[in-house]
């Protein structure tokens, strides 16, 4: 546009100012374009419409079940007050404003400023907070109910290790119902859990018509030679071999021994339905149960999985930077433009290279790998074979861009010598490409690293793999173990890259 | 004696560099070659040793046309003429002995220079080379860590590894201190006096002009303009010195005339 190309000598306003105000009262926009403002008053104008569409949209959304447009609009109201109310308040004052400035414009001397623009972007922040969904509310309401899980995550370590477990019961038989020869107590081995209840026989506990429960005879529980302080269960196995925690005023009766590995309690004998064809005299047992941890600690599943897994994703990393490196040099030097641009034939293969680069580096590595795990199936080879074929794209930009920035003079200085091409390009060229290819390629890793941990979360192995398994299983002491690694081996990753960066650069 | 015949220089985007440029060098002279910047110095200098091929025209030292010669004579004649430049060229992240070293490369066995490695001789050259422009302390020091004047002495150096008969100097001072500049080009003089290295040298300032020059030529759009002895320059008139530098040129006087040797 060749009258806005030097603003001092800007044409007149083709109309006057009130005219201007007017048209854009209308229209919002065309007095700025009658005013020879066409850039401003096509942007108030574009922006004024697409405000008004989302603002519909969402009105619309809110309320779509209502019969006409104005019962839809008193409903979406009613629903979003205070995100409507300002959003149309603010699209009447932006109209309105849009006028003023057409007036403004048309006016010879004053030229309006940027603050109408202020007021489009704040309408454009009001319509994206909502439709963003954008609840600071439930932020804060919900985080006490996502502290457990979160705290899990965050201190997973009473998972990562693990005992031998090993079942210390004892038992006495109980005769239902009594007769003249109840079962005598069991016998003490001396070492050994042992339980003595007196009586040795009773009722159960029955219900009566109003299935009311009818309390059966209470126990006498003794128990003694069991692990200190250690958490017991009192067990009940009828005579078909049921067993079933005891529950007393719908509690399981669950207590820890004293610190000899004795106890002493009350129990009343359990409601249990007996058929009526099983009649007569039958052998219940009671036991008291303890799940003590024996033997040397030891890591858990979840911590030999993740350690293994975090091995594999390291690998896979650094698998996928070594072949992305190996075949990226090559690659770099067909799109570097200061080698390429000699012949017409090397100048269109540059410009191959160089979109085929773009292409798959656009394509982001979660992507190659869904189509990998399609290719090679699931497993740490996808993970790599994606990693690699986005490195090789990013590698061979960034080293085409190190050979193109490669300075002239010391090439020149070495021929100067009577050096030949190779002795030229050992003294001349390597040493300029040494640093920037070392600096690229340890970027690339720390990069492939942090990739190779999510990589797994489509299959393409590595410590995702499994991170995502957990997190499906809501096991998430067990994730949190896989994220504490990913974020242990990142951080160190990090300062070990930036170590030799240091030293190379 | 080199001598310089009809040489034309066009680029690619034709723009012209030199147009029909012919002179003549005794052996031992300190030719200093004059001209605003875009003259045609830097090109006319790298057609010497053919850094940038001429279009037209012939280039004769000692008898060997340089301009006919092939590959591996251009090779044999490029490490005898050393050469030193504005902005040092050096390679920046090696060293400074390596830098010194890959003087020798146009005599040396290739694959072992490929290695880096080179005869004992050649590393005592070298030292002696740093002790002669006075940083052998500095010789396993990074390039880029030297300062400005003593990258320049690198690069002289690096020269001298070449047993030159005769040295390319292509604005030697002009990214340095004035001060520097005295320093430098002594280093240039006492070559050319002591060991009768022809020197071909372009400058900016006509007071190291006036100093250093036993003969002078002036470039202008690629021509020579102006061809004079030492007490030529000397009573060099102002309007001689516009016919060079244009209209709009002043004389600028340069610090300390001593040598920084």
């Amino acid at each position: 546009m060749a009258t806005r190309t030097i603003r001092k000598d800007k044409q007149p306003s083709r109309v006057s100012p009130r005219a201007a105000g007017i048209a854009s009262l209308f229209i919002p926009g065309l007095g700025q374009i009658l005013a020879r403002e066409t850039r401003r008053g096509l942007l108030l104008f574009g922006s004024i419409v697409s405000i008004i569409g989302l603002t519909a949209w969402r009105i619309y959304e809110l309320a779509h079940l209502e019969p006409g447009p104005l019962a839809m609009l008193t409903k979406a109201v009613q629903r979003r007050p205070v995100f409507l109310i300002p959003l149309l308040v603010g699209i009447v004052a932006l109209w309105l404003w849009s006028a003023w400035d057409a007036y403004q414009q048309a006016h010879p001397e004053r030229r309006g400023g940027g603050g109408v623009f202020i007021l489009v972007i704040v309408l454009f922040f009001t319509l994206g907070w909502q439709i963003g969904e954008i609840d600071l509310y439930k932020l804060v309401t919900e985080l006490p109910d996502a502290w457990r899980p979160l705290s899990q995550v965050l201190w997973p370590w009473p998972a990562a290790i693990e005992r031998q477990e090993e079942v210390l019961s004892a038992g006495a038989d109980i005769l239902v119902p009594c007769d003249e020869n109840p079962p005598p107590p069991p016998e003490e081995v001396p070492g050994q859990p042992y339980l003595v209840a007196t009586p040795t026989c009773g009722e159960l506990s029955t219900l009566d018509e109003n299935n009311q429960i009818i309390p059966g005879t209470t126990l006498h529980l003794v128990g003694r030679g069991f692990a200190p302080n250690t958490e017991t269960k009192i067990w009940w196995v009828d005579p078909l071999g049921n067993e079933f925690v005891v529950r007393q005023g719908g509690e399981y009766i669950v207590f820890e021994t004293d610190e000899t590995g004795s106890f002493e309690m009350d129990l009343v004998m359990p409601y249990r339905l007996i058929p009526p064809s099983a009649a007569g005299p039958q052998i219940h047992r009671v036991e008291a149960r303890q799940v003590v941890g024996t033997g040397p600690a030891r890591p858990s599943e979840p911590l030999r999985i993740s350690i293994a897994r975090m091995i594999e994703t390291i690998f896979l990393g650094m698998m996928a930077t070594i072949f992305g490196i190996l075949f990226s040099i090559p690659i770099s030097f067909l799109a570097a433009k200061n080698l390429m641009s000699g012949s017409p034939v090397t100048l269109v293969i540059y410009y191959i290279t160089r979109t085929i680069l773009n292409i798959v580096r656009s394509i982001e590595p979660l992507i190659w790998a869904i189509i990998a795990v399609v290719v090679v199936g699931l497993g740490p080879f996808a993970g790599i074979l994606a990693l690699t074929i986005h490195s090789i794209a990013a590698l061979g930009k960034l080293y085409s861009e190190a050979i193109e920035s490669i300075d002239p003079g010391p090439i020149e200085a070495i021929q100067a010598t009577g050096a030949n091409r190779l002795q030229t390009i050992v003294y001349a060229v390597i040493p300029q490409m040494i640093p920037p290819f070392v600096s690229f390629s340890i970027y690339r890793w720390d990069i492939n690293v942090r990739m190779s941990t999510v990589i797994g979360l489509v299959g393409g192995g590595g410590i995702g793999f499994v991170l995502i398994q957990y997190i499906k299983l809501l096991d998430y002491r067990a994730a949190g173990i896989a994220v504490w690694f990913i974020a242990i081996t990142v951080a160190i990753l990090d300062y070990v890259s930036a170590e030799i960066r240091q030293r190379f650069v | 004696m080199l001598e310089v015949k009809h040489l034309t220089k066009i680029y690619e985007d034709g723009t012209v560099a030199l147009r029909d440029v012919s002179f003549t060098v005794e052996d031992g002279e300190f030719l200093v070659i004059i001209g605003l910047s875009g003259s045609g110095k830097s090109t006319l200098l790298r057609c010497i040793n053919r850094l940038i091929e001429p279009t037209e025209g012939q280039i004769i030292w000692n008898g060997v046309d340089i301009t006919a010669a092939d590959p591996v004579q251009l090779r044999q004649i490029r490490r005898q003429i050393g050469m030193i430049f504005q902005q040092f060229n050096l390679v920046k992240r090696s060293t400074v002995l390596t830098n010194v070293l890959a003087g020798r490369l146009g005599y040396v066995n290739p694959w072992a220079s490929l290695l880096h490695r080179f005869p004992k001789q050649d590393v005592e050259m070298a030292m002696r080379a740093l002790e002669r422009v006075g940083i052998a302390d500095q010789a396993h020091k990074r390039a880029d860590e030297l300062s400005g004047g003593q990258q320049q002495r690198v690069g002289i150096a690096r020269a001298l590894m070449q047993q030159p008969k005769m040295i390319l100097a292509d604005e030697p001072v002009a990214s340095l201190d004035p001060v520097l500049a005295h320093s430098i080009l002594g280093y240039l003089e006492q070559l050319n006096q002591e060991e009768g290295i022809t020197v071909l040298c372009s400058l900016h300032y006509l007071d190291l002009v006036q100093r250093y020059a036993t003969r002078v030529i002036g470039l202008r759009d690629g021509r020579i303009v102006y061809r004079g002895t030492r007490e030529d320059i000397r009573r060099m008139t102002d309007e001689e010195f516009k016919e060079i530098y244009g209209e709009e040129a002043v004389r600028v006087s340069v610090g300390p005339r001593e040598g920084g040797m």
